[in-house]
């Protein structure tokens, strides 16, 4: 295999890790702070790309309609989030997780009769705006500014995630939850509080996930446990509630998919072999790459 | 005064002789000896359900047909609509419940060929017929593992249509190098290989360039992010597939998004629908191959101007490709109950078996030996048209069904399961 090809085999790949860290990174932050799993995290990701759709077509016309997309839909998966936080989790907190597992797995059933509700059972395909919507020539092969521009945005993200943990008060306040809720409790900082503000960057990533994968997918009714499933695979893979586990999982899924799509011999298997790395981490080192065991 | 008044009543003597005489036309009551259910389990979500929508309302204003014209064997038909979400265990359960709580006295098929293979017995268990209308594997009217003689297709199967569009992508000698893309399933596998067998017969020079472990993708593929560099990859002269509905739409996206000049600078042949056009009104790609079931703005006659126009005043919308075959499905089944005089299901199927029946398509015959309508496929080139709010095909090859039809002596080797995996590549 020439370099071009290898090299157009490993943006692939990347763009491919960029929506995936970014669902990923909602999901391991709030099991990092608040010890949940979230199983409906699928489900607000689904609620992102169903709303940037409907931003997109009915509200913001061709032109911004993208850029709103991106700003609104985080918003309202966020405004989701808190509602599932204040009157679904926190009755349960410090409670077997069984129940938290049960009632987000609830939750996904409920978000997938709403989304049919209220947008219906259609497929739905949105286009990334024009700015984006050309391809540059890498090795004699076009590539996607679009899945540029993903690849940009989860760089982004990632680096707006790393600030806000180490650089800000609530960052502080978010690590020193990770640690020890319950002495951060003693020192005035408001924990249920800081758990509904957690939850709510967990779901607003969701979303943002959600737009952005919209203009290269389709936006559909089963597109919740798609994602749900690698994403659990990346948090095993990287560390559940780690950030640069999350970071580095999504990288190790994104080029599987891709490198492994790409060779005859394994094509078929691309998928399985995701599945194997998460079953060899599980095995030598079972809180993942970047995770902590528990003590 | 006085001659108003008698103006008045010849024209209520009038109007009450003409509804008396059926001049009323669809006013007109019929007194039915009672109602049958005809059962139709079809997917009004999941990954097909772009194609749900048009075959309830195809099967619902046929209902409203038969029933006007006196229903079948004097009874008043309903057809019982259940959602299978695209799923095949659904589809069976639908089957089930609508053969033993609805009494169906007849199943109209699934969308996908592995939902009808799921389905397919219990109807055989109960003794009930099976009418195909989309779901199209070969192997459904052929082989010993799945046939059941209760089957009857009326759509093009996987044989006749690949072949079709085999025979006219070979044609281009041009094209000497191909990439294939099929759903990881029954259709597809069954599908795939006739395809490249005809277009091969058709042009000995081409070469497929991935292997046949590469052509299938799971048929909820979504994302084609990591498929789309490979095809890039491989710099193929043209691109097989028969993905379809929501995989379709996903893959066309992703291929726009990846290199916006994706559909010119590969030839693309497809497999395609008028749900699959509608889906991306503005997007579907124009100058690509598609071959097509049941294109209404492609087929000639009455019927089917008549039937677009009632469909559309009913619907606000066109018709699409299984919005006419599951009215003639229905319409076929409906023509041979009322031949027999009867729903006993060996009276209908002696009736279907080598008979002719006026349909939307034309006339259509019903294949003796495997219960297969001999029905055409058509080839064309997308290209846009300002009557209609999606793509449509010119330059259309229409070859007649019995050009397309699988050859008897391999219907029989298949059937006396003499080809090993049930496949028609290892016949002897």
């Amino acid at each position: 295999m020439d370099v071009g090809n290898l090299v157009l085999f490993f943006l692939a790949g990347l763009s491919i890790a960029a929506v995936l860290f970014i669902v990923t990174a909602g999901l391991s932050l709030v099991f990092g702070a608040l010890r949940v799993i979230n199983m409906a995290h699928g489900s607000l990701y689904m609620i992102g790309a169903f709303v940037s759709w409907f931003v997109i077509v009915h509200l913001a016309n061709a032109l911004f309609g993208f850029w709103a997309a991106l700003l609104v839909a985080p918003l309202i998966t966020a405004i989701i989030g808190a509602v599932v936080e204040i009157f679904v989790l926190k009755p349960v907190y410090g409670k077997e997780h069984l129940l938290q597992l049960l009632g987000t797995y609830a939750l996904t059933l409920i978000f997938a009769g709403l989304v049919r509700k209220v947008f219906g059972a259609d497929v739905r395909s949105i286009s990334a705006p024009a700015a984006l919507n050309s391809s540059v020539p890498i090795f004699g092969h076009g590539f996607s500014v679009y899945q540029l521009f993903l690849i940009a945005v989860a760089v982004l993200v990632a680096g707006g995630l790393y600030l806000l943990l180490n650089r800000t008060g609530l960052g502080r306040n978010i690590r020193a939850a990770i640690s020890d809720p319950q002495l951060l409790s003693t020192t005035g900082v408001n924990v249920t509080r800081l758990f509904t503000i957690v939850f709510m960057i967990g779901t607003a990533l969701a979303g943002l996930g959600g737009v952005l994968v919209s203009p290269t997918s389709s936006v559909d009714p089963g597109m919740d446990s798609n994602v749900l499933i690698n994403a659990f695979a990346i948090s095993v893979i990287g560390g559940l509630g780690s950030l640069v586990g999350s970071l580095v999982g999504a990288v190790i899924v994104g080029l599987i998919l891709s490198f492994g799509f790409a060779y005859p011999p394994t094509a078929h298997y691309a998928i399985a072999f995701v599945f194997a790395a998460m079953v060899i981490v599980l095995t030598i080192r079972p809180w993942g790459l970047f995770g902590r065991a528990e003590q | 005064m006085f001659r108003l008044t008698r103006l008045f009543a010849v024209g209520i003597a009038g109007t009450l002789l003409a509804v008396a005489c059926g001049g009323g036309g669809t006013n007109t009551t019929t007194s039915f000896k009672g109602t049958k259910n005809v059962g139709l389990s079809t997917p009004i979500t999941g990954q097909s359900a772009a194609y749900g929508k048009a075959i309830q309302a195809a099967a619902l204003l046929w209902q409203d047909d038969i029933n006007a014209k006196g229903g079948v064997n004097g009874y008043k038909i309903e057809v019982k609509i259940t959602d299978d979400g695209t799923d095949v265990a659904k589809a069976a359960d639908n089957t089930r419940r609508m053969i033993l709580e609805d009494h169906a006295v007849a199943m109209i098929g699934a969308v996908l060929s592995s939902q009808c293979q799921a389905a397919m017995p219990i109807a055989h268990q109960n003794h009930i017929v099976y009418v195909a209308a989309t779901c199209n594997d070969y192997r459904n009217t052929t082989s010993p593992d799945y046939r059941i003689p209760e089957y009857v297709s009326v759509v093009p199967n996987t044989y006749m249509e690949a072949t079709a569009a085999g025979i006219d992508a070979g044609k281009n000698t041009s094209l000497k190098k191909w990439y294939i893309l099929s759903p990881d399933y029954s259709f597809g596998r069954a599908e795939t290989p006739a395809f490249v067998a005809a277009l091969k017969k058709t042009n000995p020079s081409v070469q497929i360039l991935n292997s046949p472990s590469e052509w299938y993708v799971p048929l909820t593929t979504f994302n084609f992010q990591n498929v789309i560099p490979k095809i890039q990859a491989a710099q193929p002269d043209a691109i097989y597939s028969n993905i379809f509905a929501a995989t379709q739409t996903a893959f066309i996206n992703g291929a726009l998004q990846a290199q916006p000049d994706f559909f010119t600078k590969y030839h693309f042949v497809t497999l395609s629908s008028i749900d699959d056009f509608n889906a991306l009104p503005d997007k579907y790609p124009t100058g690509i191959r598609v071959y097509e079931r049941a294109p209404f703005f492609a087929i000639q006659g009455n019927s089917i101007k008549d039937y677009v126009k009632r469909f559309r005043d009913k619907n606000n919308f066109y018709p699409s490709d299984w919005a006419v075959m599951d009215y003639d499905a229905l319409s076929i089944w409906a023509a041979a109950a009322n031949k027999a005089g009867s729903f006993d299901t060996d009276k209908v199927l002696k009736n279907l078996a080598g008979q002719s029946f006026d349909t939307l398509r034309g006339k259509v015959t019903i294949r003796k030996e495997d219960l297969q309508g001999v029905v055409p496929v058509w080839v064309g080139t997308t290209t846009r048209d300002p009557q209609y709010p999606f793509v449509i095909l010119k330059d259309i090859v229409n070859p007649p069904g019995s050009e397309l039809v699988l050859p008897l002596n391999r219907v029989k080797q298949m059937q006396d399961g003499q080809c090993p995996k049930n496949d028609l590549a290892n016949c002897p």
